[in-house]
């Protein structure tokens, strides 16, 4: 609580008022940026979302026009498909492997940090870097993926080309980035204390029942938070779709972000793109609410 | 001691404070002072571009000698590297656009009808070489620039279309004569897939429709017709049919540009003389390094291949030739335009730099190079020829086909508002599924019809 002196003789500001100024001086970039780029793009374009603007004309009011076509709209549906069911493959399968990965990583051995370092590396591999990679990796002739696949016996699968397939190169893709994750579980797997483990096994449990009353209870905090944003980052996929198959082939993989942007940029309808960004913040917020009730009742912590 | 350090630390930031306001002063001063030259004498437009090292490289030299020529006029070119039409957009929208600009065919009537350019008809008629009939040739000219009133708003900047690129050993090898651009070299649809099968081959020699004949592994494809929107322009005119209609809609679903489509679609699926999109992608290689190892006898592309295609690049002799004709002999031309923006706020030297760009100077740096085709009927005598023609880069038959076969049988048209959305959308789904085999007459009249809902939206 700072006290304010009125009857200060000294000239100048209080030592209390100098540190506040100081303090707001430094969280100063922080709410300035939250306010230049969240705060009020966000209110621009809740204010767009009810008038129609192409860029080179200056905007019209349209009133709800805009939320109309949200329910006349195919491909919105197209998109919403293709991001759903990307994310509800993507985010199992990318915390699960990120788990699986932390635990191995916990082995003590010796050298286990250069393999720490090995798993943790693709993760900051630049976006357009790893899209290249990958575009060849999927290849339909060359491509290392179909040459694993061919010498299993399958057939040649054209992963960009067909649009059943597209999906799955996407969430094959997605695995690329557990490095992320990874780390946080190795940080959280190290802070569980042993005499639990070696409690379990005076007890006689097995490996899958200390996985199972131990690690996973102690881990659920963590879990649930890489949950939240996991499912947060996969539903705004966009560069590896911008870069490798912009939106193709034949719409399968349009993804919400993408298609907000293809809206606003290519087809120049900035109000309707509005409605949308606001529409993908709604589906968030809701999913994060239902996550929040539904799992966050099963998150164990220890206080 | 204390007094001392008091001092210095008082003295330190005054020091501090009194260096950063005389650093921002400085700044300041220092732009105040250019404006104010330039203000005087000198009147700076600034010129906004995409494009490679080459076309760098040809706008810079155009600038050197138009600075020279216009001693009171500056240009400041803004080369945009990626995402040309959206950073244009955000200009645009910012009140920062440029007083003159590249306008990509796709954009310029989306452009025109926000009233974004400058109508520079009068200039045009008035200027004692511009102005002269038949300076470009036409009536392709009008029909691309000219809007339904024939006001223009933007000056072609040239004329790229799709032809053929032929290796010649492979034509020498099977013993056929390659095509050409003149009318008795010009190729019907029937003869170009007889040809076409007769220059595709197998991993053992054997042609389609021979017994065994193994379309998994081709060794050399016959031709390579690649499934974007202008080398299927090139087959629908070639068939009679519109890409555009006169009413700004997309001609796609009407019968002769159905029939054209699946015959794109069946040089994949019925004849296998034609790579898929994905075994195409799948190799990995260039089109000009498909033709140099053998692998493709004839690969349809637009002209400006000829940059990286040509006598020179490739280690095979290649010669270049006519597309096919399925109804009438055709093919689809169409280029990007030099535009004053309507902001401007110096159109006097915004017109005289744009005017520049139609005159030879400019034009001919990238006829040179293979890029470009003239627009100029200056460019297009005997003697313009001398000028741009380059050994080693134009093959013989480059000459016929500027100045007889393109203005003769190219088509061209203006692309309507409201085209890049609704082609993003609804027409390059759709050609995505004509390359995967999915019969033209299932996908197209569902698809233009989306499209055109787009496209009438668009002209409100």
């Amino acid at each position: 609580m700072a006290i304010w002196r009125t009857d200060r003789k000294a000239p100048g500001l209080t030592l209390v008022q100098r540190r506040t100024i100081i303090g707001y001086i430094f969280i100063a970039p922080f709410i300035l940026g939250v306010i230049l780029w969240w705060l009020l793009p966000a209110a621009v374009a809740a204010h767009l979302s009810l008038h129609r603007w192409n860029l080179i004309s200056p905007p019209r009011f349209v009133g709800l026009d805009n939320f109309e076509r949200l329910f006349a709209d195919p491909l919105l549906m197209q998109s919403l498909h293709a991001t759903f069911i990307f994310t509800i493959f993507s985010v199992p399968i990318g915390l699960a492997f990120a788990f699986f990965l932390a635990s191995l990583l916990t082995t003590r051995i010796r050298g286990i940090a250069i393999f720490r370092t090995i798993y943790f590396l693709p993760s900051i591999v630049p976006a357009v870097a790893g899209a290249v990679l990958w575009a060849w990796i999927f290849n339909t002739e060359f491509g290392l993926l179909n040459v694993i696949v061919r010498e299993l016996g399958g057939p040649r699968i054209a992963w960009l080309q067909d649009p059943n397939w597209t999906m799955a190169a996407f969430i094959i893709l997605s695995t690329w980035g557990v490095g992320g994750t990874m780390i946080i579980y190795l940080a959280g797997l190290q802070g569980i204390p042993t005499m639990y483990y070696e409690a379990a096994d005076i007890d006689g449990a097995g490996r899958w029942a200390k996985v199972r009353h131990i690690t996973l209870p102690l881990m659920s905090p963590i879990i649930f938070f890489t949950l939240i944003l996991g499912l947060i980052g996969s539903m705004q996929v966009f560069t590896s779709a911008f870069l490798i198959t912009n939106g193709g082939p034949q719409n399968a993989t349009l993804f919400l972000v993408l298609y907000i942007y293809r809206m606003a940029f290519q087809s120049l309808h900035m109000g309707y793109a509005a409605v949308l960004s606001w529409l993908l913040f709604f589906i968030l917020v809701v999913l994060s609410l239902i996550v929040f009730r539904y799992f966050g009742r099963r998150v164990y912590y220890e206080n | 001691m204390s007094i001392m350090s008091m001092n210095n630390r008082i003295s330190r930031r005054k020091f501090i404070k009194l260096l950063g306001t005389s650093a921002a002063a400085g700044a300041f001063l220092s732009t105040s002072d250019l404006m104010k030259a330039y203000a005087q004498n000198v009147t700076t437009i600034s010129f906004r571009g995409w494009g490679g090292v080459e076309e760098d490289a040809g706008v810079r030299a155009a600038i050197e000698v138009f600075q020279e020529e216009n001693p009171h006029i500056r240009v400041e070119w803004q080369h945009i590297v990626a995402d040309y039409a959206m950073v244009l957009l955000a200009d645009i929208a910012a009140g920062t656009a440029p007083d003159t600009a590249f306008v990509g065919s796709e954009q310029y009537e989306t452009l025109r009808q926000g009233g974004m350019l400058l109508d520079i008809t009068d200039r045009i008629r008035n200027d004692p070489l511009l102005g002269q009939p038949g300076y470009f040739f036409e009536p392709q000219e009008a029909a691309r620039s000219a809007d339904a009133d024939g006001r223009w708003h933007g000056i072609g900047s040239c004329w790229v279309a799709p032809h053929i690129f032929y290796n010649a050993a492979l034509f020498d090898e099977a013993g056929i004569t390659p095509p050409g651009f003149r009318d008795d070299q010009i190729w019907d649809w029937d003869t170009f897939v007889e040809i076409a099968k007769q220059l595709t081959v197998d991993h053992h020699g054997r042609h389609p429709g021979d017994a065994g004949f193994d379309r998994e592994n081709i060794q050399c494809w016959g031709v390579n017709w690649p499934l974007w929107w202008i080398p299927i322009a090139a087959a629908v005119v070639a068939n009679g049919g519109k890409f555009f209609t006169e009413d700004g809609l997309s001609g796609l679903d009407s019968p002769e540009a159905l029939e054209a489509l699946q015959r794109l679609s069946d040089l994949i699926y019925v004849h296998h003389v034609a790579p898929r999109g994905a075994a195409l992608e799948g190799l990995g290689m260039p089109i000009a390094a498909m033709l140099d190892t053998n692998r493709l006898a004839m690969a349809v592309d637009g002209s400006w291949a000829l940059a990286w295609i040509n006598p020179t690049a490739l280690t095979v002799p290649m010669g270049t030739g006519a597309l096919p004709k399925m109804a009438q002999t055709a093919t689809y031309m169409q280029a990007h335009f030099h535009s004053a923006l309507a902001p401007t706020r110096h159109p006097e030297e915004a017109w005289q730099w744009v005017r520049f760009l139609a005159t030879p100077f400019y034009q001919t740096q990238f006829l040179k190079i293979g890029l470009w085709l003239p627009s100029q009927t200056a460019l297009l005598t005997e003697e313009g020829m001398a000028g741009w023609l380059t050994e080693g880069i134009h093959p013989d038959s480059h000459a016929y086909f500027v100045a007889n076969y393109l203005p003769k049988y190219g088509v061209t048209g203006r692309i309507p508002p409201g085209w890049p959305e609704a082609a993003t959308d609804h027409i390059a789904p759709a050609f995505e599924a004509l390359g995967l085999g999915t019969p033209a007459e299932e996908v197209f009249p569902d698809a233009v019809r989306r499209a055109n809902e787009v496209l009438r939206a668009a002209q409100m």
